[in-house]
């Protein structure tokens, strides 16, 4: 469904990420693990088209989106999470999530429908539903910023480092939720540091360093690779 | 340090060639559109100093202008026609009547001294907050020389300035500024706030007090600024308020924006096409006008024509004509490659 | 009393000018980070439509109508001309670029009108007074209050009822994410230029009704005073323009009853180094705005 081949994002001299190539197939959960700064977040933005490609391709169904501007991948149905949770602070919540709805915003039903179905499957947001974003606790920031991203009906959702700076039992509720999503058969690329949590949910997994894909294999396979673990894996 | 000489050399050798021509033609319009060019090479470069090393935009630079020239002219209008220009002078200085020579450094100095006096606090702002009060300052000292009518007569136009302002006298003023520029550029002052304008955080961290640099900078160029009023005031001999605003601060830092602010050669070079371009233009204008080809008269070309060039630079070619090198290094690399090849 | 009522009538109706022109600036600031300085040039545009017009024959409002219109594209014209082309290059461009359009635009009225003022228009009840509770007004401050009342109304439901508002609300923060939810940065940015057009032809309806004139020049004193109230305001702040425009207001009308004659020429002086003051205090103005995102 996705497939990125020799990727490379640079901020002015400096190469972030020097060659990346990855699969993404319908319905699977990937992860991308790494250590900070192996430049895991820039291929995501890359992906998410936050950022342009100084070199390589990003295919999306065959297609080529090599550099796309982020509002067509997210026509496209690409939705991303970033890691720095950009809730919109002065929007109420339900601004927020209305405004995940903006590519298909003349589906009012559709659009009513999802957000019942959100609020039901995040309570805490439903009690928060007029007070803006900016006042919500960290955890329920992340749980607004992936319910917004649900409300486009992506087909593919990057998840940028969604358990970061969280408490451990809301870590284990968002991880709780990836999977629920991952059964609902949506397709995910998740960058991750938390190693463990991560592999417990995924299909596949990569592992990246300063730039470089340095391993891939299915989540048993990396999981037991304990060189890898030693190595790369923070967490 | 060679390439700075040749740069000097080759921006003073321009200049020099410019007067010997004009003085060998001896025609007069000629000989106004010479000062007027030098003049404001000395306003352009004055900017430059600022502008081009910070990285800052300033709007105020116009409004140095007229402290220079409004105080060249409170220090050297004959005492018998005070009376007349300045009927409201305060009696201590109305006794005052200096050479325009000495007058016009004063002119520099005071711009510069009140640039030192009220600028240092505004140095720490950047963006948007920067160019703002650099406007509100245009404003304020605009609004001073309008209404402070002891000593600038008010809105009405003050005259009686003794003629002194050569080609001669005009021509030295832009070499001298060509090199104060050059020399300021390169000095550890300079170098810092260039550093500082790339990546206002690293030079922090080198220890580099960046508002304090950009305060030096800012002063040196009101100097310019004062001294090219003064020259301009001594030149044109009689002048309102409404000379140092709005449009007068478009021309200059059209002329910047067109030649590339980072650089002194393209201060001057865009200092001079945007001359020879307005009086061409504006020869166009009066031609226009005299032959009664319209009913009314034609006005406002000259600024359109360069509001189209400033947009068409900025879209093209961002930094200027000379964006990054001066014209020394770019001669020198050239001969360099041709000693190689 | 009705001294009281005077003086709320002419901070009001001032300041409800005031207020729709700093809103005109502060919708292209807090979203572009671009100072527009042709801001006051769409004034201009509006006051040299009605001029136009005038022989038309057509009534009043629909002329207003499209002067209104013709603020709003040479609002949409200054962002396909002074900001998309430089848009990812500097912020000193930007404001160049801005600057240069302003003046544009100023020479083009110069040239192909006049430099002399030119008569504009205006229906009979802006020269009308009308009297009550013992209070005499013209009834244009009136008409200036209503005008504002419904504007900022108008204005208040587009940037929270519509999704196109909450886009640029939500762009003003953020607009890289915004944009990765699928809103369009060309149809925000042209958005934010065309509201502050349709703002700048409204309050060009009421300035020039004081003046009833229109000259090249008349956009600078707008774009002045918009300044001044966003920075008292609150750069990037919405709440914050009204109300600086209203504090201005109040400041100009108290300064008006009380400054001798002889410091009140130097009104200006004063209240823009008011303005430095400030921003040195809090370069983000009085108000804080949302917080600060990166320009696209």
């Amino acid at each position: 469904m996705l497939e990125v081949a020799g990727l490379q994002v640079a901020y002015g001299a400096i190469r972030a990420v020097r060659d990346v190539s990855l699969t993404l197939a319908e319905g699977e959960l990937v992860t991308l693990l790494g250590a900070n700064g192996a430049g895991k977040s820039s291929t995501l933005m890359c992906v998410a088209g936050a950022l342009p490609a100084a070199a390589g391709s990003i295919r999306l169904e065959g297609k080529d989106v090599t550099s796309a501007r982020p509002e067509t991948m997210a026509r496209s149905g690409v939705a991303t999470v970033p890691e720095t949770r950009d809730v919109f602070p002065d929007l109420t919540v339900d601004e927020n999530l209305q405004l995940g709805a903006y590519t298909r915003r003349n589906d009012s039903r559709g659009v009513a429908e999802d957000r019942a179905r959100m609020l039901e499957m995040f309570p805490v947001l439903a009690e928060r539903y007029g007070q803006p974003a900016g006042t919500l606790s960290g955890g329920e920031q992340q749980m607004l910023v992936i319910a917004r991203a649900m409300m486009s009906r992506p087909r593919i959702l990057l998840l940028d480092e969604p358990s970061l700076g969280l408490a451990p039992t809301i870590v284990d509720r968002i991880f709780e939720m990836i999977a629920t999503l991952k059964d609902s058969g949506l397709t995910i690329l998740l960058v991750e540091q938390n190693a463990s949590k991560a592999l417990a949910v995924a299909d596949r997994a990569y592992v990246m360093r300063l730039g470089r894909i340095e391993a891939e294999g299915t989540a048993a396979e990396i999981a037991a690779a304990t060189d890898l673990r030693a190595l790369y894996l923070a967490g | 340090m060679v390439k700075n000489l040749t740069t000097i050399a080759i921006l003073s050798g321009l200049i020099l060639v410019m007067v010997g021509v004009t003085n060998l033609l001896g025609v007069r319009l000629f000989d106004r559109i010479a000062i007027n060019l030098c003049i404001a090479l000395v306003l352009v470069l004055g900017l430059q100093v600022f502008m081009g090393n910070s990285g800052i935009l300033s709007f105020a630079h116009i409004g140095f202008m007229g402290i220079g020239a409004y105080t060249t002219a409170v220090l050297t209008i004959p005492i018998r026609m005070k009376g007349m220009s300045l009927p409201d002078l305060y009696p201590i200085v109305a006794g005052i009547e200096l050479s325009p020579y000495v007058a016009i450094l004063l002119g520099g100095l005071v711009a510069a001294a009140v640039a030192a006096a009220v600028s240092y606090p505004l140095m720490r702002l950047s963006d948007a907050a920067a160019v703002i009060t650099s406007f509100a300052l245009l404003v304020v000292l605009h609004t001073v020389m309008t209404h402070w009518s002891e000593v600038t007569n008010g809105p009405r136009t003050l005259f009686g300035l003794p003629r002194a302002t050569d080609l001669n006298l005009a021509a030295g003023a832009a070499i001298l500024a060509v090199v104060a520029a050059v020399a300021f550029k390169e000095s550890r002052t300079g170098l810092l706030l260039r550093s500082s304008r790339d990546d206002e955080v690293a030079a922090g961290a080198m220890g580099a007090h960046i508002p304090r640099l950009r305060w030096q900078a800012f002063i040196l160029s009101a100097l310019f600024a004062g001294i090219g009023g003064a020259l301009w005031g001594h030149f044109i001999t009689s002048f309102s308020p409404k000379a140092f605003f709005l449009k007068e601060t478009f021309v200059i830092l059209g002329m910047l924006v067109i030649g590339g602010a980072n650089t002194v050669t393209g201060a001057v070079f865009g200092a001079i096409i945007v001359t020879v371009t307005f009086e061409s233009l504006r020869a166009l204008e009066a031609g226009i006008n005299q032959a009664k080809i319209f009913s009314e008269q034609v006005v406002g070309l000259t600024e359109i024509v360069l509001a189209l060039a400033m947009i068409a630079v900025l879209v093209l070619r961002p930094g200027g004509l000379f964006a990054t090198h001066e014209i020394g290094a770019l001669i020198r690399r050239r001969v360099r490659k041709k000693k190689d090849g | 009393m009705s001294f009281f009522l005077q003086f709320m009538i002419d901070v009001l109706s001032l300041g409800g000018a005031y207020a729709l022109m700093a809103l005109g600036l502060v919708i292209v600031y807090g979203i572009l980070r671009l100072v527009n300085f042709a801001y006051g040039e769409l004034i201009m545009v509006a006051g040299y439509t009605m001029y136009l017009t005038s022989g038309s024959g057509l009534p009043w409002l629909v002329m207003a109508a499209v002067a209104v219109l013709m603020a709003m594209l040479a609002g949409i014209a200054t962002d396909y001309v002074a900001f998309r082309p430089v848009r990812a290059k500097s912020v000193t461009a930007v404001l160049i670029t801005s600057f240069a359009f302003s003046t544009l635009l100023q020479n083009a009225a110069l040239l192909f009108i006049s430099p002399r003022p030119r008569n504009v228009p205006l229906p009979e009840i802006f020269s009308e007074t009308v009297q009550f509770a013992g209070v005499i007004t013209p009834a244009r401050n009136l008409i200036t209050i209503a005008t504002a009342v419904v504007m900022l109304a108008l204005f208040s439901w587009l940037m929270r009822r519509t999704v196109l508002g909450i886009a640029m609300r939500a762009a003003a923060t953020n607009f890289t994410m915004a944009r990765m939810l699928g809103v369009p940065a060309n149809l925000v940015i042209s958005s934010a230029f065309a509201i502050s057009g349709l703002l700048a032809g409204v309050v060009s309806m009421l300035w020039i009704g004081r003046i009833g004139a229109v000259v090249p020049g008349i956009g600078l004193e707008p774009l002045l005073i918009a300044f001044i109230a966003t920075v008292i305001g609150g750069m990037r702040s919405l709440q914050g323009a009204v109300l600086g425009g209203f504090l201005l207001a109040f400041m100009d009308t108290t300064l008006n009853f009380t400054l001798p004659q002889d410091l009140l020429k130097f009104r200006d002086a004063f209240t823009f180094s008011l303005v430095i003051l400030i921003l040195l205090w809090r370069p983000q103005g009085l108000i804080k705005g949302p917080a600060s995102g990166q320009r696209t």
